[in-house]
C-alpha cells in the first residue's frame, strides 16, 4: 500500500481537495461550467457526478501510465485519457437519459476542457501512485461539487421558486417575485462571487488565530 | 524512458488505439437504445405539432402510445407527412422538415390542418443551436407563435420578422440574437412546405 492512499495521507488529500485548496474558491478553476450548469440543481448534480467520475479515473489512469508515458507527449496522452472518460459519460447519458443530455447541451463534452481535470492530472496524477491520484481527483471534484450545489440551490430557489423541480413553499407563491436574473448567466456571476467571498472569509477567520 | 525517436509515436498510436476501441465498443453496445431514443424524439415532435394530442407532463410511454394509436405513418398520398385521422378523414398533417442550422442540422415537424394552410404547431426533434440564443427555438415562447398562422399562398409561406414589427397572418418573430438560426429555419420550413404543397396541391382558401 502506498503511503499517499493510507489513513493519514487520504485524510490530508481530502482536506486539500475539499477545503484548503478547493478548486472553486481557492484555485478558481472550472468556473466556466460553474456558471453554465448551476441554474437547476438536478442539472448540477448530474454534471458533478460526471465530473467526479472523469477527474478521479483520468487522474488515476494518468498515474498508472506515468512510468511509460514520455514526458514530451504527456499532455496529448492526458487529453486523450480525459476525452475517453468524458465520451463514455456522454454515450451513457445519450443512451439512458437523453433529456438530461439535451439539458446539459455542450457542457458534458466541455468537461474535457475543464481546468480541474487537466489540473489534477498534471499536478498530482503525473507524480503520484494511482490510488492517491484517484482520491485526489475524487476529493477535488467533491470540493467542486459542494460549491456548485450551494450556488445551484440558491439560483434555483431564488430564480425559479423550486428545488430539484419541486415547488418550494414560499418562493413559488405570489409573495415572491421570482428573480429571473438568478437563472440567467449573470445570476451565476453574482452567486459565485458571494460564495467565494463567504468561503474565503470563513477560511481566513479560521487561519487568523493560528498565526 | 526513451524520450525521442519512434517510441513516443508508437506509444501514442497504441494508447489511442486502445482507448478508441473501448469507446467504439461502448457506442456499439448502446446503439439500439440511442436509436430508440431518436425515434421517440421524432414521435414526440409529431405529437406536439399535431393538434390536440399533446399535453405537458406526458411520459415517454404515453407519448409513444398516442403516436401509435392516432398517428398514421407518411405515404405517397400525404406527400411524406404524418397524418392525424378521425373516422378516416384527415384532420391534420405533420410535415417533417430538415436542413442545415447554424451548427448542425435542424430537424422538426410542422403541423398543418386539413385545409393545408393553417399551422397547428411546430416542434423540433433534433437541433444543436447555440444554447440561450438559437436554441430558444425549442421553447414554447417561440414555437407557440406558429399555432393558428396561415401559410401564404404567394411568396414565402412563413415569414420571420424582426421582433417589434407588426405581424401578418403568416408572420412570426425571429429569435433575437440568433439571426443565422432564424434565417436558416425560415428557409428550411418554407422549402419543406413548398415542396409538400407541390405534391399534395394547394387548396387555397377551400376548406
Amino acid at each position: 500500500m502506498n503511503p499517499a492512499a493510507g489513513g493519514a495521507g487520504a485524510r490530508n488529500i481530502a482536506m486539500q481537495g475539499l477545503w484548503r485548496d478547493n478548486p472553486i474558491f481557492r484555485q478558481v478553476l472550472g468556473i466556466c461550467s460553474t456558471l453554465a450548469v448551476t441554474n437547476l440543481v438536478l442539472n448540477t448534480v448530474v454534471m458533478c457526478v460526471a465530473l467526479v467520475f472523469t477527474v478521479s479515473l483520468s487522474s488515476a489512469t494518468v498515474s498508472a501510465l506515468r512510468a511509460y508515458t514520455p514526458r514530451n507527449i504527456r499532455m496529448m496522452v492526458e487529453t486523450l485519457i480525459i476525452a475517453f472518460y468524458v465520451i463514455i459519460v456522454d454515450v451513457v447519458l445519450g443512451a439512458y437519459w437523453p433529456s438530461m443530455r439535451a439539458n446539459l447541451g455542450p457542457y458534458v463534452g466541455l468537461i474535457i476542457t475543464n481546468c480541474i481535470v487537466m489540473g489534477r492530472c498534471e499536478a498530482y496524477g503525473n507524480a503520484n501512485p494511482p490510488g492517491g491520484a484517484f482520491l485526489d481527483g475524487f476529493f477535488n471534484s467533491l470540493g467542486y461539487t459542494f460549491i456548485l450545489l450551494i450556488v445551484a440551490t440558491f439560483r434555483e430557489i431564488l430564480g425559479m421558486g423550486s428545488f430539484m423541480g419541486m415547488a418550494m413553499p414560499f418562493f413559488s407563491g405570489p409573495g415572491w417575485d421570482r428573480w429571473i436574473i438568478m437563472v440567467m448567466p449573470p445570476g451565476a456571476f453574482f452567486m459565485l462571487g458571494v460564495v467565494v467571498w463567504v468561503f474565503r472569509w470563513i477560511q481566513q477567520s479560521r487561519e487568523e488565530p493560528q498565526k | 524512458m526513451r524520450q525521442t525517436g519512434a517510441y513516443p509515436v508508437a506509444y501514442m498510436f497504441v494508447v489511442t488505439a486502445v482507448f478508441s476501441s473501448v469507446i467504439i465498443g461502448f457506442a456499439a453496445v448502446t446503439r439500439e437504445r440511442v436509436q430508440a431514443n431518436a425515434r421517440l424524439a421524432l414521435e414526440k415532435a409529431v405529437v406536439e405539432a399535431l393538434p390536440g394530442l399533446y399535453e405537458p407532463g406526458l411520459s415517454s410511454i404515453e407519448i409513444h402510445n398516442r403516436f401509435v394509436e392516432q398517428v398514421t405513418e407518411p405515404d405517397a398520398s400525404t406527400g411524406g407527412a404524418y397524418t392525424l385521422r378521425k373516422g378516416g378523414q384527415i384532420v391534420a398533417y405533420g410535415l417533417p422538415f430538415e436542413g442545415q442550422g447554424f451548427w448542425a442540422p435542424i430537424r422538426g415537424i410542422i403541423g398543418i390542418a386539413a385545409d393545408k394552410r393553417t399551422v397547428t404547431g411546430i416542434a423540433f426533434y433534433e437541433q444543436t443551436e447555440t444554447p440561450g440564443l438559437g436554441a430558444e427555438i425549442v421553447r414554447p415562447a417561440f414555437r407557440g407563435q406558429f399555432e393558428g398562422k396561415v401559410l401564404a399562398v404567394k411568396g414565402k409561406p412563413i415569414n420571420m420578422r424582426r421582433p417589434g414589427t407588426p405581424l401578418g397572418d403568416n408572420d412570426v418573430y425571429a429569435v433575437t440574437g440568433a439571426t443565422q438560426t432564424s434565417v436558416r429555419l425560415e428557409a428550411i420550413v418554407n422549402r419543406a412546405v413548398q415542396e409538400w404543397q407541390a405534391q399534395v396541391g394547394k387548396e387555397g382558401s377551400a376548406p
